[in-house]
């Protein structure tokens, strides 16, 4: 009755009760490594937020006479979070590249494959305790972006989409490793699979968004405003749009501007040149569901890798 | 300074091992096959490493499974354990089948491979606890088996070290505590005395059978033929991916060695000795064997049943003749082995 109860309320309690997850976790947090990773993270978030912040300070001091303090703490909240995404980017995939192979490594796959744990709570188990310290270190860093509050400037939302995004992108990220993991018995190898394939989503992306942008500046610029067609603003729009919600950076960043902007959290109002405007999801949405489904789909295919028996 | 005897099989007090294996065999239900293979085959592209495996281990046994490298000893295991699929043939474990019943086999089995598993970041009680909840133990249950478990292993006082600081030998009992987690009916062991020092091996070896005695089936892997002398009931010997030869352990040497031979040591009056030999039924032969600490021996052929021996030893005493030693030889594992294989390698 009470494990019902238990299951009923707490919706952590079947992850914590997978044995993967607690031995993953015990093995994470022992020992100096866990320490060791926080404070090499911590001293660079720290680093960087102390460099922002004297920029931006000088420079807003150097352009006006005096500080704009909502600017400061945008752009030091800002980098903040890209800092923090750079590092998610990073270390992430380091947690659970090694989730497959390194049982290989350590001869424990075949231990763990004749007792009754579930193919699904292994890799449930292996993503949920490297996303529970990524969660550490966001929450870790909460003083350092706190600093913008200081400022102004940044809105409670802005911080919430943040988070979600870091989430999004390190659930994902983590499910890649996972999956490469399954699919090679070198940790090496799979850390490297998961680094490239990381990189050509986020560079590739990055640089679709930017050709696309340019595309559709010189269409709206050199074209008679007559001439552009609402069609022709759709199909520039598309393909933009959905390369924007590929890239967790470009993300963060258009969301941020169409909060500032239009002061809407799930909703953004695109105008067309002929004046009229259409109401779309706010990036930071079609981001999160783009980036969950792709992580759910890649663990489903892991799950069905790991169910197969050796022929 | 005090000194150290490196142990050996020899300095270390063995219980009677051997003899609870006779009486272990007796107990034992022929028909009642706890583990069944019919047919199986295993091909690995153009190598065919199990061929047509009847593998039959009676419930309670303690089954040897002999071979030399390569002979397809593992991948049988592999099978039996659910984690490759055969190319062919049907294997059963209590009942259910290996190709069908994963799930069942996977509770009805525990399995130690031939290498030990290392979390390095765990101590010894949380690698028990981890198993035991992948084996669905629930939470309440756990704390009293692990203790259980470390008892009847005799790591207790280990319990709470990293299980890289056990000695190799602790670690193989603490592989064979995970096994027994959930209360298998079948324990399948792949050389689990290999690379270990002679004080863990014999330890090794009182635990199987303690746990045989317990009621658990143990099917065991292994190259060293004393272990699966001393302690089996049954054994088979497969060689190139085929069953050469299985059985309960006392029915084969009696069907390599049909006779038996008898050493009889002796003060004096050989000749005397070899004339009262000869005139009793059931004798194929008797030979002179060479002196050993000044006494004769003869080596006598015997095809007949126990109550001849004890005649033979009878008519000897009666005529006087001064008999210091008499006793039955048996055929060691390694004469069976050597006479039933002929040394192929797939």
């Amino acid at each position: 009755m009470a494990t019902r109860l238990n299951r009923l309320y707490n919706p952590l309690y079947i992850l914590i009760r997978n044995p993967v997850a607690l031995k993953e976790l015990r093995g994470r947090m022992r020992g100096p490594r866990a320490f060791m990773v926080m404070t090499g993270y911590l001293l660079i978030v720290g680093f960087f937020t102390t460099f922002i912040y004297l920029a931006a300070t000088s420079d807003s001091l150097s352009n006006t006479g005096e500080i704009d303090g909502g600017e400061v703490g945008r752009i030091l909240f800002s980098s903040v979070v890209a800092i923090e995404l750079f590092l998610v980017v990073f270390i992430t995939p380091a947690f659970t590249a090694s989730a497959i192979s390194g049982e290989h490594e350590h001869q424990t796959y075949d231990l763990l494959r004749t007792t009754l744990l579930p193919e699904s709570s292994l890799v449930w188990g292996k993503l949920f305790s490297a996303l529970a310290y990524i969660i550490l270190l966001l929450l870790a860093a909460i003083p350092m972006q706190s600093i913008a509050f200081l400022f102004g400037g940044v809105d409670l939302p802005e911080i919430y989409i943040s988070f979600v995004i870091l989430m999004c992108t390190a659930v994902f990220l983590g499910s890649l490793g996972i999956y490469f993991s399954s699919t090679t018995r070198s940790t090496l190898r799979a850390n490297i699979l998961t680094y490239i394939t990381a990189m050509a989503v986020a560079l590739i992306s990055a640089l679709i968004i930017v050709v696309l942008v340019g595309i559709n500046n010189s269409y709206t610029a050199t074209t008679n405003t007559s001439v552009v067609t609402r069609a022709g603003e759709w199909i520039l729009l598309i393909p933009r749009g959905l390369f924007i919600c590929l890239n967790p950076l470009a993300t963060l960043l258009v969301t941020r501007d169409f909060l500032i902007n239009q002061q809407s959290v799930f909703t953004i109002e695109y105008a067309f040149q002929d004046g009229t405007s259409v109401t779309l999801l706010s990036p930071w949405l079609v981001f999160s569901f783009i980036y969950l489904t792709m992580a759910g789909i890649i663990l489903w295919r892991t799950v069905h890798i790991l169910k197969r028996i050796q022929e | 300074m005090t000194d150290v005897i490196p142990p050996s099989e020899e300095n270390i007090e063995q219980p009677e091992l051997a003899a609870d294996a006779i009486k272990l065999s007796a107990q034992i239900d022929e028909e009642d096959l706890i583990i069944e293979t019919r047919g199986l085959n295993k091909r690995y592209g153009k190598l065919h490493a199990v061929k047509d495996l009847n593998l039959q281990v009676p419930r309670g046994a303690i089954y040897g499974f002999v071979g030399p490298n390569g002979a397809g000893k593992t991948s049988t295991m592999r099978i039996l354990t659910t984690l490759m699929r055969p190319s062919g043939g049907e294997a059963f474990i209590d009942g259910y089948s290996v190709i069908h019943n994963p799930r069942d086999v996977r509770r009805s089995i525990g399995y130690m491979p031939d290498f030990f598993g290392v979390y390095e970041d765990m101590k010894v009680w949380e690698y028990l606890d981890f198993f035991a909840a992948c084996y669905e133990i629930p939470e309440s249950q756990r704390h009293g088996l692990i203790n259980d478990l470390l008892e009847l292993v005799d790591l207790s006082h280990r319990r709470d070290d990293m299980v890289d600081k056990l000695s190799r030998g602790m670690k193989q009992r603490l592989c064979l505590a995970r096994t027994l987690a959930h209360d298998p009916s079948v324990l399948i062991l792949d050389e689990p005395a290999s690379g270990l020092d002679p004080r863990a091996r014999v330890e090794i070896r009182e635990l199987l059978i303690e746990l045989a005695k317990m009621g658990k089936t143990i099917f065991f892997s292994s190259h060293i033929l004393a272990d699966v002398s001393e302690i089996c009931t049954h054994i088979g010997i497969i060689e190139a991916g085929e069953m050469v030869m299985q059985g309960p352990i006392k029915e084969l040497r009696r069907q390599l060695n049909p006779h038996k031979i008898i050493v009889i040591s002796l003060l004096d009056k050989v000749e005397e000795a070899k004339t009262a030999i000869l005139q009793l039924p059931d004798v194929e032969a008797v030979t002179d064997l060479a002196p050993e600490d000044g006494k004769k021996r003869l080596r006598v052929e015997f095809k007949g049943e126990d109550a001849g021996v004890s005649q033979l030893l009878a008519a000897l005493t009666t005529k006087g003749i001064p008999i210091v030693n008499f006793a039955e030889e048996t055929s060691d594992l390694e004469q069976v082995f050597m006479k039933v294989t002929k040394g192929i390698v797939s």
